[in-house]
């Protein structure tokens, strides 16, 4: 940016003559040298509208083509309301990308933050008239209160009767408690393994306390029942769908501003080296506890937008399974890059749903089978994939090979999309089979057959070091 | 200025106070005693080399000074403030900048990147969420990268960059950082010569401006730098002065050679 606007004015000035040793002048040439190394690094045209290509498919599949497809009644509404989760779980994934794929913290608790959000707005939409049954009786209280023979509304619940206090208790509170956690396990340095272990050992004792806690939260059965008219109505769906993308977008930009700031460049170098920092003046302490907290209040706000849309939350949302789980999502879409991050849960978390519906006893293998599968290949995750592909376009390799690299990850997100609209088995079943129930087992076959196939042929085809363009070039710069 | 007359005598109260004192420092390793100096100073705007067979406390002393290191007993101060039970971070913003013997760099970012992250006075996590490189910090930046012609690879991460690049990058980083004591840990290993002859020559450049502590096993490249220098061996200082005098002292060669 500065390069760029110094290089236009030195190109309006004119470079100074090169026998011309006056400071001024060789400050000039300086700047021009910059500048031509910087302009030397923009990515080729051929990449930059890849990218806009992408970019557009997606805003126009998201925004418009899937709304369109369940108005006009092709796709069901319930469908529509599942992708509307996985939206929620994919602004999760943004937090997590920031904490681990960014400052390379591994933070195992994730989903209380996620459920301290979805709470938050479950206790409200509890407690609004008639969330709980029609008749009178619970029209103060929410319903599992009145069965564990409470009448009154325990104190801490009486704020949540006002929706904007639920909306930023649901953003602040993982946020608080993320900052007050944060500030005591990173200021004494608590680092790799042990920091997992610790927030683990917190999303343990939270899940602990709210499924113990019956009579004032729900317990095992967490809080449902509310507002049952959300997630019958068409137009509630799709605007909550709608809202959900939009939220997804706005944090996507937010954490795209941070990881751009120098402020995200402190997160990377906590990643890659972090006693250096010390020596450098840095605190990384206060880095990770911002870090950790942008992260919570993205999981909380996560929650507050998924128990409207999937009408219950439950402690179980907050086990330390779930959290696992949730950085999985971004490991396979690609740690340090923010769309792997959404990628990866949406992903993750459509072929979770069909596959133990489709194949109840052997989901898990087939689903373990997967992540192998991916780890193997594509270190890098899904967003790996596209980066490869950009390179090679960038380096002058043909179409046809980038075409190619990019086939795993093009195979996974129209598998992905077609099982999330509900389209798949029909189409193979009328198509294919006619009747049968053999599509079922041959569409996993099919995707992890595709996965493997271009999988091993990249492999294959970048036997060969492709490293020419990093070679040191100390001789370019005079 | 003053350097010269403040290292040669034991510096009392009045005198004007060295950069950087240890007194009567040690430090014990499961009781092996890594570092044990009575007395070491180093004044304002001098350039020390520390020199020592393998094991003689060079690294140990830079770790005390930059506080990575905590002392078993004694006192460290740095420009007449105490140190001794002070955090490393908290040191580093008083005006100390490190060179670790490996060079440390931030592999992900690129050398520009490595740069921004160490432009003085930038610490907070606000000023660094907002803040953005002022066209003043940008040429300092670009200057200091061209004398160590990086600037053709200032957008290349620091993963890809070559053993001396990497160490001429950290030693650019220090001086963008504009700290009052420079700790130099080893910067000629692994070098070639003519990549050894450059670092010799921005040490040079530097030793007006900051104080520097060197730490260096070349003898070559000590003899280029031309300063006092102090011997280290077993943790104790064995003889101070200039390379001539130190390698005419029996004990010094004793100690490189072995009895």
């Amino acid at each position: 940016m500065t390069q760029t606007r110094i290089k236009a004015k030195l190109e309006k000035d004119g470079l100074p003559d090169l026998d011309d040793q006056s400071p001024e002048a060789m400050r000039s040439r300086l700047l021009f040298r910059a500048s031509q190394t910087y302009l030397a690094r923009t990515p080729p045209m051929q990449v930059i509208a890849m990218r806009i290509g992408g970019i557009v498919i997606v805003f126009a599949l998201f925004f418009v083509v899937i709304p369109l497809l369940t108005s006009s009644g092709v796709v069901p509404y319930y469908k529509l309301n599942f992708l509307g989760k996985y939206l929620c779980f994919a602004i999760v994934a943004l937090g997590i990308d920031l904490i681990w794929g960014y400052t390379g913290l591994l933070s195992l608790c994730q989903a209380l933050f996620f459920c301290l959000g979805g709470y938050a707005m479950a206790m409200h939409l509890s407690l609004k008239e008639g969330g709980g049954d029609v008749r009178p009786e619970y029209h103060n209280i929410p319903q599992f209160m009145f069965f564990n023979n409470l009448t009154t509304l325990p104190a801490f619940w009486i704020p949540f009767k006002s929706f904007t206090f639920a909306l930023l208790a649901g953003i602040a509170l993982p946020g608080i408690v993320a900052g007050i956690f944060g500030f005591f396990i990173f200021r004494s340095r608590v680092r790799g393994v042990y920091l997992s272990i610790v927030t683990q050992a917190v999303a343990w004792g939270a899940w602990l306390l709210i499924s113990r806690n019956e009579m004032l939260m729900g317990g095992t059965n967490g809080l449902t029942n509310f507002d049952k008219t959300m997630n019958e109505k068409p137009s509630w769906i799709i605007g909550l769908y709608l809202l959900t993308l939009v939220v997804l977008l706005a944090s996507y930009l937010i954490c795209r501003a941070i990881t751009r700031s120098r402020l995200g460049k402190v997160l990377v170098a906590i990643r890659d080296r972090e006693t250096r920092l010390y020596f450098a003046g840095y605190q990384p302490y206060a880095f990770k506890v911002f870090a950790f907290a942008v992260g919570a209040m993205l999981a909380g706000i996560g929650g507050m937008l998924y128990s409207p849309q999937v009408g219950i939350i439950t402690p179980q949302n907050m086990n330390v399974e779930t959290s696992i789980l949730m950085v999985i999502w971004v490991a396979l879409g690609g740690r340090g890059k923010l769309w792997g991050a959404i990628f990866g849960a949406i992903v993750t978390n459509v072929t979770l749903s069909s596959l133990s519906s489709d194949l109840p006893s052997l989901w898990l293998y087939v689903q373990g089978g997967m992540f192998v599968l991916v780890v193997l290949l594509f270190p890098e995750g899904f967003a790996g994939i596209w980066a490869s592909a950009e390179k090679q376009i960038a380096e002058g390799a043909r179409w046809g090979r980038a075409i190619l690299t990019l086939v795993p990850l093009f195979a996974v997100a129209l598998f992905v999309l077609m099982e999330a609209l509900g389209l798949t088995p029909d189409a193979f079943r009328k198509v294919v089979f006619h009747t049968s129930n053999v599509d079922v087992q041959l569409k996993y076959v099919l995707l992890i057959l595709i996965l493997g196939l271009a999988g091993g042929t990249q492999v294959l085809l970048n036997q060969k070091p492709q490293r020419k363009e990093f070679a040191p070039s100390a001789a370019a710069a005079n | 200025m003053v350097a010269a007359l403040t290292t040669d005598q034991p510096s009392p109260q009045t005198q004007i106070e060295p950069l950087v004192r240890l007194e009567s420092v040690t430090v014990s390793f499961d009781g092996f005693k890594a570092l044990d100096i009575n007395a070491f100073s180093v004044g304002e705007s001098e350039l020390r080399v520390v020199i020592g067979p393998n094991g003689a406390g060079k690294t140990t002393l830079c770790d005390v000074i930059s506080g990575k290191t905590r002392v078993t007993s004694g006192k460290v101060f740095f420009g007449g403030v105490e140190t001794t039970k002070m955090r490393d971070a908290a040191i580093a913003r008083m005006g100390v900048g490190r060179k670790f013997q490996t060079p440390t760099v931030f592999d992900s970012l690129t050398v520009f990147e490595n740069m921004e992250l160490a432009l003085p006075n930038e610490r907070s996590v606000f000023r660094n969420l907002f803040g953005s490189v002022t066209p003043e910090q940008n040429e300092a930046i670009l200057t200091v990268l061209d004398r160590v012609r990086l600037i053709g690879d200032m957008y290349t991460p620091a993963k890809y960059l070559s053993h001396g690049q990497r160490q001429w990058l950290e030693i650019s980083m220090l001086i963008v950082a504009h700290p009052k004591l420079l700790l130099i840990d080893e910067p000629a290993a692994g070098l070639t010569d003519k990549e050894t002859e450059l670092t010799a020559e921005l040490l040079l450049e530097l030793k007006g401006r900051h104080t520097i502590i060197c730490i260096e096993h070349d003898m070559d490249f000590v003899r280029r730098l031309n300063s006092r220098v102090t011997v280290l061996d077993n943790g104790k200082v064995l003889a101070e002065g200039t390379l001539d005098e130190v390698q005419a002292n029996e004990q010094v060669v004793e100690a490189y050679l072995g009895r």
